[in-house]
């Protein structure tokens, strides 16, 4: 595709009283700005401008879309709206908090609190490639995923589903907040009939219902993804995905390799979340949040003499595959 | 060619909505279809999803940019349509085929052509005339054709319930599939598509009257609201597709899509083609409803951040 990507607005733009600072981000759907408003205060500011469907060039302002495009366009735009409802609906410190929603240059703009720190992501790169048998330490995991499993129980109280938790849309602030970013696949679901627009997905993270057309999502869909970002956590790599684990389900023995470093009972959550069938999954995020909590003493399990074997075979075939 | 249109899909008291309403276009021809997904059969929307899509695709496919039979176009692509749902259900090893009503019409150079099977109706309005309106596959529109026609009627045709279809796509026969056309339009035509939520609870008269007298933007939604209203509590799904026909040269007319600007091998359309995607089409954002939803978001964000600690 040689079609260029539409032109970000530059640095001294004034979009509904706010000044464009720097691009922040571009990805599908749009551009995200930082901003300072009125009064000089950082903002971030998302700007709907889907590459495929619009153009800008530099320069200016209000991005083009051919006349067949516009169906789609729109479509997209009402995705945004529903991003933008979904945090509207929602005041609490682990998801990002909208501040104003508007129209200009011929499109729409949603200002959100400006975060400073990086991706759970980030992190789990970084403490990966220390090559120390642990990514995160096990109290890490249990209270960052306590602060992000109290903003979702708010997101679940709203009859809404993320449907795209993962560590890249996890955000880490400088004064150690956990955040949930990216409500771009959330949707009002839980009060309608079930005829929406599917998500896309991100491979190991979504839950095997995600991927078909007649699978029932509810809570337990974003359990299993917080179950999967708990297996990064302590993995330092996604899981397999859903198709792959239908096929031949690995997880067990690669948890296996985690006991002893983390307790058994973190090991335990972290496989109920991810059972491929929904209902053998917490189906609230209360109950996980419970079991969670639950922590009396932590067990740790070595493996046994055939465990170890079994886990080297599995190794060597891996190592010859690749 | 120059139309203007508007598309409105409304739930009724149905738990779902299973109407399906769309169109494409190229630069010379024009495909405007809706079909009714039936209850009491499995996945009445996935029916009328795939009915919509089946035409849609071959749309794409034959029209380049203009049919070269539209009629046959019309017979064919309905009947594709129908042995989509069979296969469906084959494939997903369904006990029963999910079945949809469909009404879908061409334009094209100067003419309309269009086909219908089920209860889906189509009517053309010229001035405050009612030019043309499909005949229900039902019992009771039988009835009343046949009675006109002088024909003797079947004796046993009381035990039937009058309401009930003869004939749908998805059903175990091969559906019966009336066409029409070519008719000459005038600049000004206006073509409706609707599913019987709106001719089940509003009279042909208040139709016709209502397309003649207000343009169809305004028209449209205020027939979808009637119909609506009248019905009450337990009204069915009202979907409303109205097209006016402007003229096959394009004229300075911002407000109605002009079809010159695609080039030949261009195709638009409204009708998604991802099944999961059923339900955005049912209502296209325009102006007025982006102004909404930006009101509603900005009114969201007042209310919970004075909910804020």
């Amino acid at each position: 595709m040689s079609k260029p990507k539409p032109a970000p607005l530059p640095a001294g733009t004034v979009v509904g009283g706010y000044t464009v600072v720097k691009k922040l981000a571009a990805g599908g759907f749009g551009v995200v700005y930082l901003a300072e408003d009125g009064e000089r205060h950082n903002v971030a500011v998302k700007e709907y401008l889907p590459a495929s469907l619009a153009e800008r060039s530099p320069g200016e302002l209000t991005p083009r879309v051919k006349p067949e495009k516009q169906p789609l366009y729109r479509l997209g735009l009402k995705s945004f709206f529903e991003e933008g409802r979904s945090l509207a609906q929602i005041s609490h410190p682990s998801v990002v908090s909208v501040l104003n929603f508007f129209r200009e240059n011929e499109t729409v703009y949603m200002v959100m609190n400006y975060l400073q720190g990086d991706t759970l992501q980030d992190f789990i790169v970084t403490a990966r490639d220390l090559k120390r048998d642990k990514v995160f330490r096990e109290s890490t995991i249990r209270s960052l995923f306590d602060e992000i499993l109290r903003g979702l129980r708010i997101v679940h109280q709203h009859k809404m589903l993320h449907l795209d938790i993962k560590p890249a849309n996890v955000f880490i602030t400088n004064d150690n907040k956990a955040v949930m970013l990216d409500f771009g696949a959330a949707r009002e679901v839980l009060s309608k009939e079930g005829n929406f627009i599917r998500p896309m997905y991100t491979p190991g993270f979504a839950a095997p219902e995600m991927y078909r057309r007649d699978g029932t999502l509810g809570p337990w869909t974003d359990i299993y993804a917080i179950g999967a970002c708990i297996y990064a956590c302590m993995q330092g790599y996604p899981p397999n995905d859903a198709p792959q684990r239908i096929e031949k389900d690995r997880l067990a023995l690669s948890l296996s390799r985690l006991r002893n470093v983390y307790s058994d009972n973190l090991i335990e959550v972290t496989e109920w979340c991810m059972s491929l069938d929904p209902l053998s999954r917490p189906q609230s995020v209360f109950a996980l949040q419970k079991e969670l909590a639950r922590e009396t003493e932590r067990r740790y399990t070595k493996l046994s003499f055939s465990e170890r074997m079994k886990l080297q075979f599995e190794s060597l075939k891996a190592g010859a595959k690749t | 060619m120059r139309f203007n249109v508007y598309q409105v899909s409304r739930k009724g008291g149905r738990q779902k909505n299973e109407d399906r309403m769309g169109y494409c276009y190229t630069r010379s021809a024009g495909l405007f279809a809706l079909a009714d997904g039936m209850g009491g059969h499995p996945e009445g929307e996935v029916a009328s999803q795939l009915a919509l899509q089946t035409l849609a695709a071959m749309f794409q496919r034959d029209a380049k940019p203009v049919l070269n039979d539209p009629i046959r176009f019309l017979q064919e692509a309905v009947l594709a349509g129908h042995h989509q749902l069979l296969r469906y259900a084959t494939d997903r090893g369904l006990m029963d085929t999910p079945r949809t009503t469909i009404v879908a019409c061409v334009l094209q150079g100067k003419a309309a052509y269009w086909a219908h099977c089920g209860d889906s109706r189509l009517y053309l309005v010229r001035g405050d005339k009612l030019v043309a309106r499909t005949r229900d596959h039902s019992y009771t529109e039988l009835h009343g054709a046949l009675a006109q026609s002088g024909q003797p009627l079947p004796a046993d045709l009381h035990r039937f319930n009058r309401n009930v279809l003869f004939t749908c796509l998805g059903s175990p026969g091969k559906p019966v599939v009336d066409t029409a056309g070519p008719l000459q339009l005038q600049p000004g035509d206006r073509v409706m598509l609707c599913s019987d939520g709106l001719w089940g609870s509003i009279g042909d008269p208040t139709i016709v009257q209502m397309l003649a007298d207000r343009p169809i933007s305004d028209a449209v939604p205020e027939l979808a609201e009637q119909a609506l209203r009248q019905a009450g509590a337990k009204s069915d799904n009202v979907t409303v597709l109205a097209v006016e026909w402007e003229g096959a040269e394009p004229q300075d007319n911002p407000q109605a899509v002009s079809t010159r600007s695609l080039g030949d091998e261009v195709f638009a359309s409204t009708i998604q083609a991802s099944l999961a995607a059923g339900e955005a089409q049912g209502d296209e954002l325009d102006d007025a409803e982006i102004e909404r939803s930006i009101r509603e978001i900005n009114e969201a964000i007042k209310r919970s951040s004075q909910k804020k600690p």
